[in-house]
């Protein structure tokens, strides 16, 4: 049983670690945007189709994991500075239909482009199979996945809190008006930001595809979650996004063990229970 | 005054000619033409599904030229979403408007249900072909017919073939998506193990669209079992293969996919992570007679070379099978057409197939797939081989259908 639960916290991590790299982007985005990105989830698709067509062209993965999430903070900075940036002083329902149209559009043209049937990105050789760690045979590509979306998440950490810009979207999520007023290019603090969230989903897009696969509704799958992830946290909490990337990670691992017909349920419980408990979320303050 | 009261008069006279004019038409032009529905996903989560079954269903009416007993054949088609409510309601309308009489799909077993209730009401024939046995079981009624084999002799053809491969096998461990079909395999898979020398070590139910399998894959593992025996469907049972792949289950031991599509799920699988799988299907393009040779090649013109899958060889067999209804009553009255197909005897492009009339079930092989490694295929498409075909047929005992009622 210990060896069981042992294992179980490391699948926890695993997932965990994904769903804090696309739930810190989506917070990111609606901390100094104040929009819900409805589009965050197939910009994670992007990612990962992305991912595909690089690794397929240039038969190399890591150039493929390297790029992809770039391509993806293309397709963000044209979202944001073609459609977005147009509609911040219309009501807030225009931001949502117009994110909510894109993630369909998107969707389709993904269907156009690869096709309605799923693919399959398989790791390099050097990360394929799995490892034997006295306890647990476990695949070397998610022990890899969780120490890269670890060290990525330093870095952001880093970024966001050592850095001129990093101090400034903080500061964006804290009090937009008073960036405004300090002289600070809002219209290049937006875009940054949502070239930042969209570098994340295409991240963790990319890295989950040896995992779980491509298929065209991969985002409209991971979009609840991101959500989650999100209201768990508390809106625009960074540190919290990824410790409830985690919490939330760990709990469908654990749901596993006793309770494996609610290991989709146990998220949105985790969320109602916030809710109800701590309307602000675990580290929000608004 | 005289000269209104004359033009109101012929206007009556011209009314009323137009309108005689108009329901002769139409009564000659009903009587000219049978109306037959297609009922597909065309959106929602199975719409790939949706276009290549209706390509099937064309490709069987190609074959008649659209006609049958000297009248022409009107098919329509409606798009079911994969949703109970809006599939009953489209397909009463269809009937409403269209005079539909036949009606062929949809693709899930929840919406198949709720379908098969409009059928029976409107005395309309049904052909199914998909998962819940209930069509030809509990819900069973005289104008529904169900194509593809129960899931009884599924589960059973499958046991039996994965222990002949696997002789020494004795521990398997159940992934069970949560619903109702799954349940319904998973009790049969429980039943029928000891009869194969099998004992079922552990079952995990996994909610219906569930794609991260590795804690239920750690806790499969744990129990150390010769094969895990998937009761799971499209890309929740893709998801589970790769996965359990990643984690060096397969190729070391087997993993059973019990009720698979067949074609268009491996394709989705990279070589690797579909080697060692013994998979559980209606259909197979390889099946080998005539028939099926000629279904394959007028598909693969219509698809640049791909062959059939399940779901194109569904929409191909429901229709023939309702035209051979027509054919061999030499009427499109659906309940001529029924009675014809009752305890039919026959061979088509899947082999043997018999329909028992006390439930309506067809008898006819499942077929088991043993896929095939990377260096043994002989194109892209060479992804499994048939290694075994059942059709032992679900006793009588355990039918559901007590009584198939009447007209």
């Amino acid at each position: 049983m210990t060896f069981l639960i042992i294992s179980q916290i490391l699948n926890g991590l695993g997932l965990g670690m994904l769903y804090a790299l696309v739930g810190v982007g989506l917070t990111l985005i609606l901390g100094v945007l104040n929009i819900p990105n409805f589009a965050h989830g197939v910009l994670y698709a992007l990612g990962a189709y992305f991912a595909y067509t690089i690794a397929k062209i240039t038969g190399s993965f890591y150039f493929a994991m390297f790029l992809s999430p770039l391509l993806v903070v293309l397709v963000g900075f044209i979202l944001e500075s073609q459609g977005v940036r147009r509609l911040y002083h219309a009501h807030h329902d225009y931001q949502l239909l117009f994110l909510f149209a894109c993630a369909l559009i998107i969707q389709e043209i993904i269907i156009i482009f690869w096709g309605p049937i799923g693919f399959s990105l398989l790791a390099p050789p050097s990360l394929s199979g799995a490892i034997d760690l006295g306890f647990l045979i476990y695949p070397k590509y998610r022990l890899v996945l969780i120490c890269f979306a670890f060290f990525m998440i330093i870095c952001l950490y880093l970024f966001l809190t050592k850095t001129n810009l990093g101090a400034i979207l903080r500061a964006g999520i804290e009090n937009r008006d008073m960036v405004k007023v300090l002289g600070i290019n809002v219209n290049m603090v937006f875009l940054y930001t949502f070239g930042l969230g969209a570098y994340l989903a295409g991240l963790a897009g990319a890295l989950s595809a040896p995992i779980m696969g491509l298929t065209p509704s991969m985002g409209l799958d991971i979009l609840p979650i991101c959500f989650v992830v999100v209201v768990v946290a508390g809106l625009g909490s960074i540190p919290g996004a990824i410790i409830a990337g985690i919490l939330i990670g760990l709990s469908q691992g654990a749901a596993t063990i006793w309770f494996p017909e609610a290991t989709n349920v146990v998220i949105y419980v985790m969320m109602g229970l916030t809710i109800i408990f701590r309307p602000q979320g675990l580290f929000g303050v608004r | 005054m005289k000269v209104s009261f004359l033009y109101g008069l012929r206007l009556k006279m011209t009314t009323i000619f137009f309108s005689i004019l108009f329901s002769i038409s139409s009564s000659l032009s009903l009587s000219d033409t049978v109306n037959i529905l297609g009922l597909f996903p065309f959106s929602g989560p199975y719409a790939d599904s949706g276009k290549l079954t209706d390509q099937g269903a064309r490709i069987a009416l190609e074959e008649v030229n659209y006609t049958i007993n000297g009248k022409k054949i009107k098919y329509v088609t409606r798009d079911s979403e994969t949703k109970a409510g809006p599939a009953a309601r489209r397909a009463q309308e269809a009937i409403d408007t269209e005079g539909v009489k036949f009606i062929i799909g949809p693709w899930s077993s929840g919406v198949a249900l709720a379908v098969t209730e409009v059928a029976k009401k409107n005395k309309v024939m049904y052909y199914f072909s998909g998962g819940t046995e209930d069509i030809s079981g509990k819900k069973c009624h005289k104008y529904a017919f169900m194509w593809a084999a129960n899931a009884w002799t599924a589960m059973d053809a499958d046991l039996k073939i994965f222990k002949k491969a696997n002789p020494n096998a004795k521990k398997i461990y159940l992934f069970v998506v949560d619903y109702a079909f799954g349940w319904t395999l998973q009790k049969y898979v429980e039943s029928l193990a000891p009869k194969y020398g099998l004992e079922v070590v552990g079952v995990d139910r996994h909610p219906l669209g569930h794609r991260e399998y590795s804690t239920f894959i750690t806790k499969a593992m744990s129990k150390n079992p010769d094969a895990v025996y998937m009761i799971n469907f499209g890309l929740d049972a893709i998801s589970a293969v790769r996965q359990l792949n990643n984690f060096g289950f397969t190729p070391k031991k087997p993993v059973i996919m019990s009720w698979s599509s067949g074609f268009e799920e491996l394709i989705q699988l990279d070589p690797a992570a579909r080697e060692n799988l013994i998979v559980g299907s209606n259909y197979y393009y390889t099946i080998d007679n005539p028939d099926n040779k000629k279904f394959v090649e007028a598909y693969k013109k219509k698809f640049k070379g791909v062959p059939p899958g399940y779901a194109g060889a569904a929409g191909y067999g429901l229709m023939k099978m309702t035209l051979l209804g027509m054919q061999k009553s030499g009427s499109t009255e659906p309940q001529k057409v029924i009675t014809a197909l009752e305890e039919h005897k026959g061979k088509n492009f899947v082999g043997d197939f018999e329909i028992r009339g006390r439930n309506h079930q067809t008898v006819r092989p499942f077929f088991v797939l043993q896929t095939k490694k990377k260096n043994d295929m002989k194109n892209e498409y060479d992804m499994a081989e048939v290694v075994d075909v059942s059709s032992t047929e679900q006793p009588k005992n355990i039918n559901m259908c007590e009584d198939i009622g009447s007209f």
